[in-house]
């Protein structure tokens, strides 16, 4: 096990793309001080910025666990890409944890950055504080998002949550922003509090579950049945009755939307369609 | 300063030199017949292969659309970029590498003149704009006025002269270096959401057809006497069974040719060689279009070959990226101007196991193999349009090796490798030939008089590949050319040493090359004029010619034109 | 007194470039052809607030400094910075812009421009789906459906609709200028008789109930005006037909539409504020229209939803080709904001929000974006170059802004000017020094100089190529010393 702990407090953004298992397989703690590490725009070398501990066993092992303690709210990208491994950050974490990672584990014991997880394609990412916007979402002008693996947040999710998904599974506890699920193709959101709106506006496919409060359904929904329960993910099921929706219209979707009546009265009006 | 580049295989077709061991001498920027031996900078480039720099006749690198195309994507440049260096400017590549970028990416492949092919004159300035940074190449630009209301105007009376003078004037007043015609008509009637079907359709308001557009700007350019020929990006392209379009295009004008010359360049060409009604019938019609060219003298093609990779295509050619839209439902950009032309932009992704994708991919190689006479056919990709430039070394690798071709067949769509006339092509281009197909033939039909070259006098632009052509064989060592092609050696570049094996030596600025069209009785502004511009476009007169302060570095060429 | 002609006007992007100016004794003295910006622009730019000499912060005063000198501070605070911000370029030319971002580039910052706060999410959204648009002429020649959707043209643009629109006179489309004077007419004949009636019964002024249906003009053959919004503009009055949208429901109501001409059904009777029955009369406006065009404004790009607000503008448009010829664009504000997006993306790839501190073009609005960065609190030096943002930005991100080092290149003394610590005037763009602009629908235009700058005052491009040769000549030296 390796652990991390900032030298200092972080005024300018950190670009940590080395901060992943794959990178630090193989290397022992002096080669894991080397490594390149940017800060605002000098190029630094991770020791500089870092305390690097090993504890425990020796460095050669099959999965690489890396432990990092403190508030990494400025350090970005870490885990990007990574394959395998796990990462556990206790504190606050910037953006594009874990972007295009394809496998391993990712446990954060505080709050993430925007852009979490986004472009996944494997693994998992557990957050146990808040998420920010555009929780797996995608790049800029691209249309692929996640694309496979598991992100579960404690808290609450800031916009965008699983923009253009298409693969995979996103589990809320808390309430999530506008747009969640935007142009989604495919995949899973269950969000387990309030919602703020637009939910599923564009989903091409895919399922959207929301246990908490939806002020409006948008008017390109189109109320299909009432359901008992909803299936999430393998092995999961949510206990209804839900109002079941499909959408997008506008984008000759067969996206399903799932809202909880006990929650929504106000969607009642809906019944008189059915 | 001067510069002697000794030994290598030398190939300049234009002079006839197929590979003989000689030295090069180079003085201020120019081919000259001897240096002095001992004070001049020596480059020993004995093993490896010596060409004038290369020549692209048709890519679009710069303007309205280019810049559009970059601005819709950044998911296609934001993995691939460069840093900046101590000599360098940053950017960013894939389909669309920003000006920079672009410059460098040339250069390290050897190639030292390009050519932009599609300019809306509203928006000139902004390619001349972008072509000042665009360093380590020389640049010359193609307004588009096919679909120019003046052009359609006076040819539908007949009136060629006049519709000359104006050309001049547009030629000059854009800073432009040749007649671009893309899609006759079919712009102006998209204007209106139409298009037009065929060479004999009418466009609607004007009441003329493409074939009188197409014939008559080919009468404009012989009367101009302008360097290159009409530049034509054929009607109903990228629709199935557009071969015959194709054919019609080029038939349409045969009478116009005079002593042999050339009288018309179909750009692209394998975007118009579809045979078949339907996209599941499609196949090749490059053996018709081959059969055609070769027995005629009065047309140049380019092979517009696909790559299979993901890209980004653009062209004025408002209807057919519609078209292209509606196929893939990707994102689209129509940019329509005022009294001029359109444009599109899709991404697109030429997939080997599309059976579409991989006919098209067939039919680019089988036009640049089955015409014989290289001087015919050149090598682009329409970039970024098949693919982007910087796969050129793959293109040369398929056109030299019979075995490079069968590698790729071997992967692609099982029905297209059925219906492909590869396999049973053995043609395998020479270094001679490619000399040809890259730079020689490619200057020698846009006319430039001091490139593709490289005797005493012409501009000092050279690429040295690191391969010896005695005991290499390219059939076998496919991959080495694909290698070899992708980084020169060197590149000179008007006489300096710009990239060496793929790093960039030296930020050299290039020259923006345009005509100077000389007509004994050029166009008069009059109150008139200016009223008619002011009804016709959103702008002033005054404002609308790019001055040449606009360029960086002004390279006028003049023309006597015989109006 | 000489007369200069064709002068674009550096307001709005709407770029007019028909103004005639007569000169006298080195000034401006008559503006013709231009609106009220323009000439406002014109007359009084040479009048207050100008800053002749480059000025320092020193012991918290500003105090006046050679060119050199200021040159040479501003070097030492950027080529210093970790991560800087070079901010502002709309109201500049291209070759300024050109020049800002060699500079951005050479001291590893972030450069970023005032799409950021204006059509960013539009940016944003254009990259997700496309936009099928065009120059003003096509519009100008063949729309005979003209939608302004947030956008209030007649004050934010004043000669928007007469030269591009429905009032401009094209090949194919007639203007409307006269139908719009018969209805204003017979508006003020209406309100004289209403008001005479008010006076008569001591009433109140009566509600205008909001009537369902299309009105009459809109059935006509010809040119049609649309506009909507969420209150009704002085654009909306001269318009065919007005829709009000509830606020911050915009997105809903393009949904809405962009379901009904796929010809589907909509469950609920309202959309928006908006009955469905009118929302399907537009629909099929919109579908039977030959060439449509939508215009929006930051109404419709800040409110609510942001970019996805354009995310189903865009969308919406492009169904339309389905059906018919249709277009859409936005009404960029600055008369060179579009220029300064078409600079930064030829160079580096990437209209705004680029970043340089790896050395090479990132692109990441929300990450590299301003006011992103200013909340976060993670820049450390910033130059402003023909901007206030002082006066426009967040408090929060104010702050930020004036706590660390500023330079401001302007030729005003303008808000973000009175906090800076090195301080350029420089010369009127567009009136004191030439250059290229690009109009909102990217054509490109030459800016005039048409009088002199007032003495030793430089442009913004030769301010910034002497402080970038400053920064080089400090990297030199810093090179040689560790070397």
């Amino acid at each position: 096990m390796i652990s991390l702990h900032p030298q200092k407090e972080f005024v300018f953004p950190i670009i940590a793309e080395g901060i992943n298992p794959d990178v630090f397989q193989d290397k022992n703690r002096g080669e894991i001080e080397e490594l390149e590490i940017w800060e605002g725009n000098k190029q630094k070398k991770l020791g500089e910025l870092f305390k690097v501990k090993e504890t425990g066993t020796e460095p050669q092992q099959e999965d690489i666990a890396i432990v990092i303690y403190g508030d990494l709210s400025r350090v970005r990208r870490i885990g990007a890409w990574m394959k395998g491994g796990e990462i556990t950050i206790n504190g606050n974490v910037g953006m594009h944890l874990g972007e295009e990672m394809e496998g391993g584990k990712i446990t954060v014991h505080g709050s993430v950055g925007g852009w979490a997880g986004s472009m996944m394609k494997g693994g998992i990412i557990e957050i146990h504080g808040n998420a920010s916007h555009y929780l797996g979402a995608a790049y800029r002008g691209s249309s692929q998002g996640m694309n496979g693996g598991r992100i579960i947040v404690h808290g609450n999710v800031g916009y965008e949550a699983g923009a253009y998904m298409r693969k995979g599974l996103m589990k809320i506890y808390g309430s999530v922003g506008q747009f969640a699920g935007f142009r989604m193709h495919n995949g899973t959101i269950y969000i387990q509090k309030d919602c703020e709106g637009r939910v599923g506006a564009c989903m091409k496919n895919g399922k959207i579950v929301v246990a908490g409060f939806l002020e409006s359904v948008l008017p390109t929904f189109t109320i299909e049945s009432i359901r008992k329960k909803v299936k999430i993910g393998e092995d999961d099921v949510a206990e209804g009755p839900f109002y079941r929706f499909l959408g997008d219209l506008t984008e000759n979707g067969n996206g399903k939307l799932y809202v909880l009546k006990e929650e929504n009265p106000h969607l009642s009006t809906y019944e008189r369609l059915l | 300063m001067e510069l002697l580049i000794r030994n290598g295989f030398v190939y300049d077709p234009i002079n006839s030199i197929n590979g003989e061991k000689m030295d090069i001498a180079i003085r201020d920027g120019k081919f000259v017949q001897k240096v002095n031996e001992f004070s001049a900078r020596k480059i020993d480039a004995s093993g490896m292969i010596v060409m004038p720099g290369g020549v692209d006749i048709h890519c679009h690198i710069a303007g309205s659309e280019v810049n559009t195309g970059r601005l819709l994507r950044p998911e296609d440049h934001f993995k691939d970029f460069e840093r900046k260096t101590l000599k360098t400017r940053s950017g960013v590549g894939r389909s669309i590498p920003s000006t920079f970028t672009t410059g460098y990416r040339y250069a390290r492949m050897g190639y030292t003149t390009i050519m932009n092919p599609s300019m809306a004159p509203l928006e000139a300035k902004h390619t001349h704009e972008e072509l000042n940074d665009t360093p380590m190449v020389d640049k010359a630009t193609y307004p588009l006025l096919g679909d120019w209301w003046f052009v359609l105007e006076y040819l539908k009376d007949g009136a060629i002269e006049e519709c000359a003078r104006y050309v001049a004037w547009m030629m000059t007043t854009t800073k432009g270096y040749a007649i671009k015609i893309v899609n006759p008509g079919g712009l102006e009637a998209w204007g209106s959401g139409r298009n037009v079907s065929c060479i004999d359709d009418q466009v609607p308001y004007f009441g003329i057809t493409p074939r009188e557009i197409l014939r008559g700007l080919c009468k404009v350019n012989k009367l101009l006497n302008l360097p290159h020929t009409i530049h034509v990006h054929t009607n109903n392209l990228g629709k199935p069974g557009n071969y015959l379009t194709a054919l019609d295009t080029m038939k349409c004008v045969e009478d116009l040719s005079s002593e042999g010359k050339p009288a018309i360049h179909i750009t692209h060409c394998q975007f118009c060689a579809f045979k078949g009604s339907n996209w599941r019938s499609l196949t090749s019609g490059a053996e018709e279009i081959a059969k055609y060219v070769n027995n005629h003298s009065h047309v140049t093609l380019d092979m517009g070959q696909v790559i299979f990779t993901d890209t980004t295509t653009m062209t004025a050619d408002g209807p057919f990226q519609y078209t292209l839209y509606e196929l893939t439902g990707n994102k689209w950009v129509n940019h329509d101007v005022e009294t001029e032309t359109s444009s599109g932009i899709v991404p697109f992704r030429y997939r080997r196991k599309s059976y579409v994708n991989a006919i098209q991919w067939s039919i680019g190689l089988e036009l640049a193999l089955l015409i014989e006479d290289p001087w015919k056919i050149f090598m682009t990709t329409d970039h970024p349009n098949g693919g982007p430039f910087v796969y050129y070394p793959k293109i040369i690798a398929w056109l030299m090796s019979r075995k490079a071709r069968e590698a790729t067949v071997q992967k692609i769509n099982q029905r297209a490798r059925s219906r492909s006339l590869l396999p049973s092509i053995d043609r395998e281009l020479s270094f001679y030939e490619i000399a040809i197909m890259t730079r020689a033939g490619q200057a020698k039909a846009l006319g430039l008089v001091n490139k593709g070259h490289l005797s005493v006098g012409a501009d000092a632009d050279v690429a040295i590949y690191n391969i010896n052509p005695e005991t290499t064989d390219p059939s076998t060592k496919y991959r080495t050319i694909r290698k070899t092609f992708r980084n020169a050696a060197y590149t000179i570049k008007n006489g300096k040493i710009a990239a060496k094996n793929g790093e960039i030596l030296e930020h050299v600025k290039g020259a923006t090359m345009w005509l100077d069209v000389q007509v004994s009785d050029p166009i008069k502004v009059t109150e008139g004029m200016k009223r008619r511009f002011r009804e016709y476009w959103t702008v002033e007169y005054e404002n609308y010619p790019v001055t040449e302060n606009y360029l960086e570095i002004s390279h006028p060429i003049a023309v006597k034109a015989d109006v | 007194m000489p007369v200069v002609k064709a002068v674009p006007c550096p307001v709005c992007g709407s770029l007019c470039d028909d103004i005639e100016l007569t000169i006298e004794n080195g000034k401006i003295v008559k503006v013709k052809n231009g609106c009220a910006m323009c000439e406002s622009k014109f007359l009084s730019h040479n009048s207050e607030h100008r800053i002749l000499k480059p000025l320092i912060k020193r012991n918290g005063k500003l105090i006046e400094a050679s060119f050199e000198e200021a040159a040479k501070k501003a070097a030492e605070i950027l080529a210093d910075a970790n991560y800087p911000i070079l901010y502002g370029w709309s109201s500049t030319n291209c070759e300024a812009t050109r020049v800002g971002l060699e500079l951005a580039e050479e001291i590893g910052g972030v450069i970023d421009n005032t799409a950021v706060i204006c059509h960013g999410p539009s940016i944003l959204s254009v990259q997700q789906v496309g936009i099928p648009s065009c120059t003003l002429g096509q519009i100008r020649h063949r729309a005979d459906l003209v939608i302004y959707w947030g956008s209030n043209p007649w004050s934010s643009h004043p000669r928007h609709i007469e030269r591009y629109t429905t009032f401009s006179e094209g090949r194919f489309q007639r203007s409307t200028w006269k139908r719009y004077l018969l209805k204003v007419k017979a508006s003020i004949v209406r309100k004289k008789i209403e008001s005479a009636l008010r006076r008569v019964f001591f009433k109140k002024k009566p509600s205008t109930p909001r009537i369902g249906g299309l009105p009459p003009s809109m059935l006509r053959e010809g040119r049609k005006l649309v506009v909507v919004d969420v209150r009704k503009t002085k654009s909306a009055e001269i318009a065919d037909y007005f829709i009000q949208v509830e606020p911050c429901k915009d997105y809903e109501l393009l949904q809405a539409l962009r379901a009904l001409i796929r010809d589907e059904e909509i469950d609920v009777d309202k959309v928006a504020g908006v009955p469905v029955e009118n929302l399907e009369e537009v629909a099929d406006l919109m579908i039977k229209c030959n060439f449509g065009i939508l215009f929006f404004g930051v109404g419709l790009t800040m409110s609510e939803g942001k970019m996805r607000n354009i995310d189903a503008a865009l969308s919406l448009v492009r169904d339309l080709n389905t059906r018919t010829k249709f277009a859409i664009m936005p009404m960029r504000g600055h008369f060179n904001v579009t220029g300064a997006n078409t600079v930064f993306t030829w160079q580096t790839g990437y209209p705004y929000a680029v970043d340089f501190s790896l050395g090479y073009p990132r692109y990441n609005p929300g990450e590299t974006s301003i006011m992103d960065i200013l909340l976060n609190k993670e820049s450390d030096a910033t130059l402003v170059v023909a901007s206030d943002p002082a006066a426009n930005f967040p408090q929060k991100a104010v702050e930020h802004l004036v706590k660390n080092p500023l330079i401001v290149i302007d030729p005003h003394m303008n808000v973000t000017a009175q906090m800076a610590d090195v301080i350029f005037p420089s010369a009127f763009v567009g009136i004191e020094e030439s250059g290229t602009a690009y109009r909102m629908d990217h054509v490109p235009l030459p800016l005039k100089k048409v009088v002199n700058p007032p003495r030793d005052v430089l442009s913004d491009e030769e301010i910034l190529r002497k402080i970038l040769s400053e920064v080089r000549k400090l990297k030199e030296k810093k090179l040689v010393e560790v070397a």
